[in-house]
């Protein structure tokens, strides 16, 4: 009985190792600033996160697809650009829907290039990367772009405003997360993602269709991307051209992070939110620390090392595992 | 914006033909990166629209969208043309200098613009148009302290500061500015923390709600530039903060209208259109043969909720 209480409790560790990790950063964190847990801070980090971590949502489909999207990032600048543009033109609500439209398109144009034309993704979104953000300039002329009546308008609602004491960036981010959890682990469309992701060959001749499942990963990423630029320009009223740039590579970090494999056919929504919260909270722990900011790039990497390492360590069940 | 360039480069190609006849000069200029923010599109569309003005002017506008390798190959264009002065805004203040030194060896003069290049360079330039950063800092400091001393807090004031990108020289040079200035001004007011906005607003604004939770009592923030100061400004509207004074520099159209509002209380006044018209003036005066500063800098006056009546709106 005994045995067996220890064998569940070693796979539970097994399973949740970056859960572990993540606990302890906590700990560490409140015990160095009590302020570090306070609920408005809490509110505040996942707040500043839910974009951060709205893309992630979406990037975790893409890689569990085996495949990789780079361009996440100029991609919500444009969103961003492009709803705050249309805001003064056309009203909030048909800005959103266009916005929406419009950040599908280019969706679902790298889903073809990748899917249909079968070009390799690290390619093709490290170009859609730059050709987004000429888009995007071309689109702002360069310039800013500001909602002219910052008062008058309810498109403040989405970033700024909160339901029952709760943020709704918050509350946008968990119901995402929750629906896209679904998606992934309850509906056919999910296991065909694992499937393709983790053996490509098998899915086909299991009858899946490959390019369309590839297709669609990159469809629920730009949706996603496109609701990452409605909070941020709801957020700020205001944006620059540059708002997105560099992203990717968190948003990549917070996916692997959580444990989705690069190689595709692993991970789960439930891991990359916690990869999330570690990236917003270390960001946040290490200022309230007070680190001088030189110091903190060092040590937001030492985090990472460490979260990824009890994550593997606790899968193989030991810290030292040298390759053989 | 590439067919202005190209329309540029026509003209002067044109005008290279019968440049002999006629007294004109040809300037070359390659950009850091026109169209990421509307500084440096206000600033190019101010270059050719002062350069069309003056007749005796011709002039190539080139842009490096931010790639030093791009710039470097602009710089030996523009030597190989023959321009007769290159006006340069570094997209590396290192890694251009042995272009600039080819100019130089090809006799033509360059004139660095906006920021200037590492001091290994200074002696193949002719001279650096652009702000004064470390004025701007310092600018800053004692808009702070004066509004301090208005409201009789001067002796007790506490500060925190959101710098520009770690390495930037225009961040680096802002915050000494301010840093040095702040005490001999007001010597009681405390900087309790620095932390990097890096430029941008959204993470401003994040540093700023650390800030806040951090930090029961906070009287003051200086930020970098006025869109680091608006994420800043943000982040004390959502917690409810209020009283914070908040200085800025690069007065921005956001942090304008905060002051309108009476939100934001001061920033500094620079131009992209004066950096521009300075930067050909400079060199205009060089080739002329005038004596010219080799620190050419431009006047970034200060611009509170009080003057802000006699500056207009920015355009950025």
């Amino acid at each position: 009985m005994a045995e067996l209480k220890k064998t569940e409790i070693g796979t539970f560790l097994a399973k949740q190792g970056i859960l572990i990790a993540f606990a302890a950063f906590m700990i560490g964190f409140a015990l160095a600033n009590q302020r570090f847990i306070e609920l408005d801070n809490v509110f505040g980090v996942i707040r500043s996160s839910a974009i951060l971590g709205v893309m992630a949502l979406g990037v975790t489909f893409v890689v569990i697809g085996g495949n990789l999207d780079l361009s996440v990032g100029s991609m919500m600048s444009f969103s961003t650009i492009v709803v705050l543009d249309l805001h003064d033109k056309l009203g909030p609500g048909l800005a959103i829907l266009a916005m929406f439209g419009l950040t599908l398109a280019l969706g679902a144009f790298i889903g073809f290039l990748v899917g249909y034309l079968k070009l390799n993704s690290l390619i093709v979104t490290l170009g859609m990367l730059s050709a987004i953000h000429g888009l995007t300039l071309t689109w702002s002329g360069g310039k800013n772009m500001d909602i002219a009546n910052k008062s008058g308008t309810w498109f403040a609602v989405f970033g700024q405003e909160r339901i029952m004491g709760i943020p709704v960036p918050i509350l946008i981010f968990a119901l995402l997360a929750v629906v896209l959890s679904l998606l992934l682990s309850k509906t056919p469309f999910g296991r065909k993602v694992y499937a393709v992701g983790g053996n490509g060959q098998a899915a086909t001749f299991s009858g899946i269709p490959r390019a369309r499942v590839v297709f669609m990963t990159y469809l629920v990423s730009a949706f996603c991307v496109a609701t990452a630029g409605l909070l941020q320009a709801s957020r700020s009223m205001g944006s620059q051209n540059t708002v997105g740039q560099g992203m990717e590579l968190e948003v990549l970090a917070a996916v692997i992070l959580g444990g989705a494999s690069l190689m595709g056919g692993a991970g789960t929504v439930f891991k990359t939110v916690i990869g999330v919260l570690i990236l917003g909270f270390i960001q946040n722990g290490l200022l309230l620390v007070g680190l001088d900011f030189y110091v903190q790039y060092i040590v937001t990497w030492i985090i990472i090392i460490l979260a990824v390492w009890l994550d593997v360590a606790a899968k193989r069940g030991r810290l030292w595992s040298p390759i053989a | 914006m590439k067919m202005t360039r190209k329309l540029a480069l026509a003209c002067t190609t044109a005008v290279l033909g019968s440049a002999a006849a006629a007294e004109t000069m040809t300037i070359g200029i390659t950009q850091n990166n026109v169209g990421v923010d509307s500084y440096q599109t206000t600033y190019e569309k101010a270059f050719i629209a002062a350069a069309e003005a003056d007749p005796n002017v011709e002039v190539v506008v080139l842009d490096a969208g931010g790639d030093v390798a791009r710039q470097i190959a602009q710089m030996e264009d523009l030597i190989q043309q023959a321009v007769d002065a290159i006006i340069i805004w570094p997209t590396n203040g290192e890694a251009v200098i042995p272009a600039v030194r080819k100019a130089h060896q090809a006799d033509i003069p360059v004139v660095v613009t906006n920021s200037n290049i590492a001091e290994q360079g200074f002696d193949f330039i002719a001279s650096f148009s652009g702000p004064d950063n470390i004025t701007q800092g310092s600018r800053s400091a004692e808009i702070m302290c004066d509004k301090f001393k208005d409201m009789g807090i001067a002796d007790e004031a506490r500060v925190v500061q959101i710098s520009g990108q770690p390495g930037y020289t225009t961040a680096i040079e802002r915050a000494k500015g301010f840093e040095d200035r702040l005490p001999e001004v007001c010597p009681n007011v405390t900087l309790v923390e620095t932390q990097p906005g890096d430029w941008n607003r959204e993470k401003s604004q994040q540093v700023m709600e650390a800030f806040l939770v951090k930090y029961d009592d906070i009287d003051g923030v200086y930020a970098g530039d006025d869109n680091m100061g608006v994420g800043a400004l943000n982040a004390a509207k959502a917690a409810g903060r209020e009283g914070i004074i908040f200085v800025g520099a690069t007065n921005f159209s956001v942090g304008y209208e905060a002051m309108a509002e009476g939100d934001y209380w001061g920033s500094i006044y620079q131009s992209p259109v004066d950096d521009a018209e300075a930067a050909l003036q400079t060199a205009i005066d060089v080739l002329n043969g005038e004596d010219v500063p080799f620190l050419n800098y431009f006047d970034t006056p200060k611009i509170t909720q009080d003057n802000m009546d006699q500056f207009s709106k920015p355009v950025f």
